[in-house]
């Protein structure tokens, strides 16, 4: 019965080519817009972590200002509490990290230098390198191309190795197998122990303070190293406090903040107990006049940290909702097409009922009709807002080199425009189904 | 085969009200054919719409084949009017984006009949009224005579035990017409009750009975006479004065 | 006019003018928001910044060898640029204004964090710094060579001189004339304004405070910093790629890091508020069209079902003119109906919006204008097919077909 609804439909539009055209146009337009914005916000929406997103959790303590709360007067949603701030001190980062609750852990911040080759082999060139411990690899789920990461003892030496992004091995190496090798960073040699293969989780989940979609490091380097050459920050630091800053030991001391710290904790149990380790730390660090405000600190989940950090921007979430009134204004026009198209061919179902065709029949069959009249639509749509991805991709590309991971060419959005093509468009024809359905076959065949 | 009694049919509106039919009683054998005259705006359109249980009643009854509809869902009325009934209208009433195979096609397909079924009574009905060759033709390609007889084979091809005509013979010349009612004798013949309403009093005269209807109630009532018709006389119902 | 048997003419038919009436509501609740929207995005993106930025370029310099002198470098690299043909000037800068990255932090007017307090984005630079940049100095003027610092550690305490912003200066010194006065940062170290830019934008142009900027005469430590270059206008690209040139063949041995113009720095950082404006725009446009084509198609298709009552009336005695008349006055009903719903979706919308979102309530200028502008379509959309409709027969009342 299907298949015959269908050909009914084909035959249909066969015979009224302009008003199909109309239709499908009218939806193809809403799809379009509407994909285009579900392409961002998917992209920004994305939880990169997958399975692990439940027991990734990331430390978020209030060490901050007595008389201003961080990013006042935002509070969070679950509690109404203040906001605390997304990065550790120094000292809360170790201290954090010396806890053996967690099954794994890493704290880490963003550096900078020229890596160069002792042999001149390379081109030297200021690479942003991540500063972190052995378990990151593991937690964040690196895959790596050539050897392994570095493990816990290398982290105490701290001994002088180093992981290389892809990217980078090309640069300094052609691409070979450089495990072994040595490059040069701040007048020290490091060797490389690994090589990454391709890595874009995006949006960046771990550290989103400098955007979510911004460059991936070109290199990754124990922690400790930090302190031994007095490494700042390539990233944010951010200070409250006025302090005596005259050395770097008196800046790792102080309260700014600029490491991130991420705890991986697999049982309620152990969530349980590391949030109340977190409060017992903070309680502890008061006794020492630091943690002036109240107690308050949180420690979130993958998509709790991605909410947090407003990943998906207001922005995103008003264009989403723009798209979807535009489809709204799409669908009522469809509407009314549809039943001035159903109206004209009313004389014909009533035919139809005359030949045994029960209400019912004739509803499916011109629901039917509206079916393939989205289906038509969402494609075309689908299509049309694909062109717009890859015209946007080339106009903001230009000078924003973010711009191909914030507007990804996914086909699940491709699907999901058709799915929503459909759905919108069977809901836009039940009322003119019902209609037609309804009429009483006599009226539309007196008159004879 | 059809029985009704004492069926009243109101129009309303706002402000007239429209007694379209007034205590209306008939009763028609299997396999009769009957005519069903009288002037426009008499009922007798009405009278065919509640036949093929196109519109409501509001007072009597009526029973078609045994069955009583005055309850009848709709979906119940659909299935009875796809069964039991075939359909020739004035206007013929193809649809005009199908071919004639598939026109023929459509009560069919709302028996949720298979393909081969379907197939071979659409053949079947085509060669009785010979426009077997026309086939993938669409109506448009056809004269007003060969769109009649394609309606035709549309309304005998589920083997209806009733067939309501109004007026098929409306819109042809009197050549075409006249293999019309060829035709309906033949499928009469055959042992379908026919029902052909017409103002056309030739037209009345070659059906076994004619029975006029004015202002919503049959008025004159003439008796059943044999008719020079083969076949006739031989059907078991045909009682004189029935 | 008889309106009463016009309107329950109307609501014995009602789906086709309800569905145009939703359409009008939603229309004019979508159409006054994003107009409102965008005119503030437009409004953001086209702010002056007050720098020369699209003659301006930037990139990073560092040296990496052992014994690398960073300010020996420095100055043989601002000499060479300097008298490079095309450059208007160059100055080397720790960050770059509009380009997202900078450093900000709170000053106050008096000594001890007291009296009026305000943050700013601050960059050291030398006494070429603002006329590359190519602000305009309202008040005072650049630093004297002598003043500005050469540093080989990161110090705690400023420079004693600064070159501050307007709009700074306002929020720390209101109503006063802000030069020769002395701002403190929060450890109470003195700084004398000694030069007063009119307008410069800072790093970031999301900040509501980015007019507000501080320039402090102070160079390095290094291994590295940025340079910027003022180009004489049209020579940019030329001069970037002859810059590089001329930068590696005086010196090879350090990372001269990706040339970007300002202008591409600008564009980037806009971008976001550049997308919301364009999609806001499109939406709109395409909002219109499409309930001027509704109304338009079920004007016509009014008139279509109905030839044979036009055609009656006609026959009875109506003009021409009173048939537009009566379709018009059709169309209007749906059109009031319509704009009426939506002017209380689009408050709604507005409003909602205000309270999610933080933005500004929706100015009521928008919704009158959308009003009207949407009422005079919504006439428009009818006028072709009421004209078609006086156009038919008055034999049409006779026809049975």
């Amino acid at each position: 019965m299907f298949a015959y609804y269908m050909r009914l439909a084909l035959a249909s539009f066969r015979r009224n080519p302009g008003l199909t055209a109309l239709m499908v146009f009218a939806i193809a337009l809403g799809i379009s817009v509407c994909m285009i914005m579900l392409t961002s916000f998917r992209a920004a929406a994305r939880n990169p972590a997958g399975e692990r997103s439940g027991i990734l959790f990331a430390a978020s303590i209030d060490s901050w200002d007595p008389k201003d709360g961080y990013e006042s007067p935002q509070t969070d949603e679950e509690t109404g509490r203040p906001v605390a701030p997304t990065m550790l001190t120094y000292r809360d980062a170790r201290a954090l990290f010396d806890s053996k609750i967690p099954d794994r852990k890493a704290i880490m911040f963003k550096a900078g230098g020229i890596f160069s080759r002792a042999d001149k082999g390379m081109e030297p060139e200021y690479i942003s390198t991540r500063m972190t411990t052995a378990d990151f690899f593991g937690m964040f789920e690196t895959p790596f191309l050539f050897g392994g990461p570095w493990n816990a003892n290398a982290d105490a030496g701290p001994d002088p190795v180093v992981v290389l992004s892809k990217e980078t091995n090309q640069k300094a190496f052609g691409g070979a197998n450089s495990v072994g090798k040595t490059v040069r960073w701040h007048d020290r040699e490091f060797r490389v122990i690994g090589v990454l293969n391709d890595w874009e989780p995006y949006p960046k989940y771990f550290d989103v303070s400098n955007g979510s979609f911004s460059d991936m490091e070109g290199a990754y380097i124990p922690f400790s190293w930090g302190q031994v050459l007095e490494l700042g920050s390539d990233g944010n630091t951010n200070c409250w406090k006025t302090e005596t800053i005259d050395s770097f030991k008196a800046f790792l001391n102080s309260e700014c903040i600029w490491f991130h710290g991420w705890f991986e904790l697999r049982t309620a149990d152990q969530q349980r107990a590391f949030r109340e380790f977190l409060d017992n730390y903070v309680v502890e660090q008061k006794k020492h006049g630091r943690f002036p405000r109240p107690l308050n600190n949180y420690l979130y989940d993958v998509s709790g940290w991605l909410q947090r950090n407003k990943v998906v921007g207001d922005d995103n979430r008003a264009l989403l909702m723009m798209a979807f009134a535009f489809l709204a204004v799409c669908l009522v026009n469809t509407v009314g097409l549809l039943l001035a198209k159903f109206l004209n061919a009313a004389p014909i179902a009533g035919i139809r009922r005359a030949l045994g065709a029960s209400r019912r029949d004739i509803f499916w069959q011109h629901l039917a009709e509206s079916g393939v009249v989205a289906l038509a639509g969402g494609v075309t749509g689908g299509l049309l807002g694909l062109a717009g991805v890859y015209s946007l991709r080339a106009w903001y590309g230009r000078f924003e080199d973010a711009v191909p991971r914030i507007l990804p060419i996914d086909p699940a959005n491709f699907l999901l425009a058709i799915a929503i093509a459909v759905a919108a468009g069977l809901l836009a024809g039940l009322y003119p189904a019902w209609r037609i359905g309804r009429a009483a076959p006599a009226s539309y065949l007196k008159g004879q | 085969m059809l029985s009704m009694n004492n069926v009243s049919k109101v129009f309303r509106t706002d402000l007239i009200e429209t007694h379209a039919l007034r205590n209306f009683s008939l009763d028609v054998k299997a396999g009769e054919f009957l005519a069903v005259t009288g002037p426009s705006g008499s009922g007798k359109t009405t009278f065919l719409n509640i036949a093929g249980l196109l519109e409501p009643y509001e007072t009597g009854s009526y029973k078609l084949d045994d069955v009583e509809v005055t309850d009848l869902s709709d979906d119940a009325r659909s299935a009875l009017r796809n069964q039991k009934i075939g359909f020739i209208f004035q206007s013929f009433n193809l649809m005009p984006d199908l071919n004639i195979y598939d026109n023929v096609d459509v009560p069919l397909r709302y028996r949720r009949m298979k393909y081969a079924e379907r197939h071979k009574r659409i053949t079947n009905a085509l060669e009785i009224v010979g426009l077997a060759a026309r086939m993938k033709h669409v109506p448009a390609q056809l004269s007003g005579g060969q769109q009649q007889r394609v309606a035709i084979a549309r309304a005998i091809a589920g083997d209806p035990k009733l067939i309501l005509a109004d007026e098929p013979t409306g819109n042809l010349d009197s050549l075409m017409a006249r293999q019309v009612m060829d035709l309906l004798e033949k499928i009469n013949e055959m042992g379908t009750t026919i029902i052909l309403v017409t103002h056309d009093p030739e037209l009345a005269r070659r059906a076994h009975r004619n029975v006029q209807v004015v202002d919503g109630q049959i008025s004159d009532f003439k008796p059943y006479e044999p008719h020079a018709a083969p076949g006739v006389a031989e059907r078991g119902s045909a009682a004189a004065g029935a | 006019m008889e309106m009463r048997p016009i309107l329950s003419a109307l609501l014995r038919n009602r789906a086709g003018a309800i569905l145009v009436a939703i359409q009008i509501a939603i229309t004019l609740a979508i159409v006054v928001n994003a107009v409102y929207l965008t005119q503030q995005r437009v409004t953001k993106i086209g702010r002056p910044s007050g720098i020369d930025d699209q003659n301006v370029f930037s990139f990073s310099v560092t040296g990496f060898e052992k014994g690398f002198d960073f300010h020996a470098m420095v100055r043989d690299d601002m000499a060479l640029l300097r008298q490079m043909p095309g450059i208007i000037d160059a100055a080397p800068i720790r960050q770059v204004p509009l380009s997202g990255g900078g450093s900000s932090s709170g000053f106050f007017s008096l000594p001890d964090k007291k009296g009026k307090e305000s943050p700013a984005n601050y960059f050291p630079t030398d006494e070429h710094g603002a006329g590359t940049l190519g602000v305009t100095l309202s008040a005072g003027g650049t630093f004297d060579p002598a003043v500005v610092e050469h540093k080989d550690q990161d110090g705690q305490v400023p420079p004693p001189q600064a070159i501050v912003s307007q709009g700074f200066a306002t929020a720390l010194f209101p109503d006063q004339q802000a030069l020769g006065k002395t701002f403190y940062d929060d450890q109470g170290s003195p700084m004398k304004i000694v030069g007063i830019i009119q307008h410069m934008h800072g790093s970031w142009v999301g900040w509501d405070k980015v007019d507000r900027v501080i320039l402090f005469p102070r160079v390095g430590p290094g291994p590295g910093t940025r340079y910027i270059v003022r180009t004489a206008p049209g020579e940019i690209d030329r001069v970037m790629t002859a810059t590089e040139m001329a930068l590696r063949k005086r010196d090879p041995n350090r990372v001269i890091g990706k040339l970007r113009k300002m202008s591409d720095d600008k564009n980037a950082s806009y971008a976001g508020d550049s997308l919301v404006a364009v999609t806001l725009s499109v939406v709109t446009s395409l909002v219109l069209i499409f309930s001027a084509l509704g109304i338009f198609g079920l004007s016509t298709f009014n008139v279509n079902t109905r030839t044979r009552q036009i055609g009656t009336r006609r026959a009875v005695g109506a003009r021409r003119r009173d048939i537009v008349r009566y379709f018009m006055t059709e169309n209007w009903f749906i059109t009031t109906l319509g704009v009426f719903v939506g002017c209380l979706l689009a408050l709604g919308v507005g409003y909602w919006l205000a309270t999610q979102y933080q933005l500004p309530r929706l100015d009521l200028y928008y919704l009158v204008a959308g009003v009207g502008g949407l009422w005079v379509v919504g006439q428009l959309a009818a006028w072709q097919p009421s004209m078609r409709a006086a156009k038919v027969s008055p034999a049409m009342a006779t026809r049975t077909v």
